[in-house]
């Protein structure tokens, strides 16, 4: 990417609610941390070896 | 020649006054024994969202790691070279994933109330760890040497008049604001980060809520 295609690269979408005003950008930003959060909630996490998992939980 | 342990006298080894047995006693006793690099976690721990916090952790080695290659060219050469390009970009995506893991990882012990059993400074250390972080990605953008730099210093400059600071913290310095970024607030975030990890292994990973209140 040349110094010119910087300097000439356009201004960023905006979106406009109220007294809130945010770039599309950081809003995309935003909701994929939100899915990721939900993600990482829901999503079973991989287990190798269940006689292992559960000596680790007996062993605390 | 290998001193061994048997060579030294107890009197020697034990001696409450020398400051480097006061030292290594303290060292020793930072983390319980084992709890250093655990090899097994509780069963909670199998969760997605117990990962984000060592997601974050290694965000920041490519952090530093890339950081260190810049700092070999410098600004000279991460704007104009193919390869400069390539690892200030790494910088840059390494530090937008290591916002992104923090962020995640802030909420994930928000709602699990991390605080819980002892660990309120291991939140503290987490919460100025993030703040200082700001600071650092601040200045590091500060640090750019390009319009974008300028712009943002121009910008940032009335905020930082505000709180009393412009006196001596002036955004308008390149000079300063790089050495900020590359000395003293990558300091504070190593430092915080190794008070955090051993809080961590001092007092071990937070359960959850449910877990907690059936135990």
């Amino acid at each position: 990417m040349s110094a010119l295609s910087i300097v000439a690269e356009g201004p960023g979408k905006y979106i406009h609610w109220g007294v809130i005003q945010i770039s599309v950008a950081n809003l995309a930003i935003i909701g994929v941390m939100i899915l990721l959060f939900i993600l990482a909630l829901v999503v079973p996490f991989p287990s190798h070896d269940e006689q292992a998992d559960e000596e680790r939980g007996h062993s605390r | 020649m290998t001193t061994r342990e048997s060579e030294l006298s107890t009197k020697e080894t034990a001696d409450p006054k020398n400051w480097t047995n006061r030292l290594r006693g303290w060292l020793e006793g930072l983390v319980p024994k084992g709890q250093a690099l655990p090899d097994r976690q509780p069963v909670y721990v199998a969760s997605w969202i117990y990962v984000f916090g060592v997601l974050t952790l290694t965000s920041l080695v490519v952090v530093i790691a890339s950081g260190c290659v810049l700092s070999l060219g410098g600004a000279a050469w991460w704007h104009v070279s193919s390869l400069g390009h390539y690892v200030n970009s790494i910088h840059l995506w390494s530090v937008e994933l290591f916002f992104g893991f923090m962020v995640v990882h802030l909420w994930g012990k928000f709602w699990m109330a991390a605080w819980r059993g002892k660990r309120a400074l291991t939140w503290i250390t987490g919460v100025v760890l993030f703040g200082v972080s700001i600071g650092t990605s601040f200045t590091g953008f500060l640090s750019q040497s390009n319009f974008s730099a300028q712009w943002i210093g121009a910008e940032g400059k009335d905020g930082i008049n505000s709180i009393g600071a412009g006196a001596f913290f002036n955004v308008l310095n390149p000079g300063q604001m790089l050495l900020w970024h590359v000395v003293l607030l990558p300091l504070g975030v190593g430092l915080l980060t190794l008070m955090h990890i051993i809080l961590v292994r001092r007092h071990g990973v937070v359960p959850p809520l449910d877990a907690e209140l059936e135990g």
